[in-house]
């Protein structure tokens, strides 16, 4: 199978997509090059997982939200007096 | 129940049917941009007023989420922009890469098998967390909210917000940094740094 070339990123392009990468909002060739720039810079790989890790744990914390019990109730009766 | 009853239930059917599934969404959405939760319940009634009179506009078939919390972010932004003397915590001048990484490294926080920031963020709580969540400008809350809270693309982002998606990667990715920032300067002032720095704690 013929490999595919990739063209490198220096760090400073790779850490400028990273937020679009984390996100998957990168082309197919956008995101195979960053891919393959943190597998071979260790310094950006371990700055890719501390910005993965804060947004995991921030999302996380962020959805755990209980609604009030009677909401729906209250809203129902504002909508039948419409 | 009059007929008259049973006939306006059959009207609000369609739309509760789709929108109950959504409540806990969209509180915990509202909840994000408005600061209390009194505020929230207010935002999430408003909206769902809003949609149900404009529901003859949905189209049956296309996303009513999307649909939703557009209408949802209308009335955020308008209730926003009616306060604009909310104050907006943050500057909006660069912050540096890696904002929580290095403050905690600085302040000396360590935990015994986890990274700095981890063990930092696993001491905020839920209610902490949306404290810093609500020092971000409301535009900034508005794109962070619905990505964090959502998962919704930068596309629906965009769709949602009425903006461009160039313009929501901006605001997202600055308000991912002030968000950073405004989590220190939550552990700071709620002096859970101190307590994490303390001697006892190492």
């Amino acid at each position: 199978m013929k490999s595919e070339k990739i063209d490198p990123l220096t760090c400073e392009e790779g850490v400028a997509r990273l937020d679009d990468y984390i996100d998957r909002e990168l082309s197919e060739e956008e995101m195979r090059r960053v891919r393959h720039h943190l597998e071979t810079c260790a310094g950006c790989a371990g700055h890719f997982r501390l910005e993965e890790d804060v947004l995991q744990q921030v999302r996380d914390k962020m959805r755990r939200i209980a609604v009030p019990g009677d909401l729906m109730a209250r809203i129902q009766k504002r909508l039948e007096g419409e | 129940m009059s007929t008259v009853d049973s006939a306006l239930d059959i009207d609000r059917q369609p739309f509760e049917s789709l929108f109950t599934p959504l409540l806990s969404s969209a509180y915990g959405a509202a909840l994000r941009l408005v600061r209390t939760r009194p505020d929230a319940e207010d935002l999430v009634q408003e909206a769902a007023l809003q949609a149900f009179r404009a529901y003859h506009t949905f189209q049956p078939g296309t996303n009513f989420k999307a649909w939703f919390f557009r209408i949802l972010a209308n009335c955020f932004i308008s209730r926003y922009r009616r306060n604009r003397k909310e104050r907006d915590d943050l500057a909006l001048d660069d912050i540096e890469d890696l904002y929580l990484y290095r403050r905690t490294v600085e302040a000396g926080i360590h935990g015994s098998d986890t990274s700095p920031v981890q063990t930092l963020l696993g001491k905020l709580d839920e209610e902490q967390i949306g404290e810093a969540m609500a020092r971000l400008p409301g535009d900034y809350r508005a794109v962070a909210t619905l990505y964090f809270i959502e998962d919704f693309s930068y596309e629906q982002i965009a769709g949602v917000v009425g903006c461009p998606i160039g313009t929501v990667r901006s605001r997202l990715h600055r308000a991912r940094k002030m968000l950073q920032r405004a989590l220190w300067q939550v552990a700071v002032d709620q002096g859970l740094v101190s307590r994490l720095t303390a001697p006892e704690a190492s």
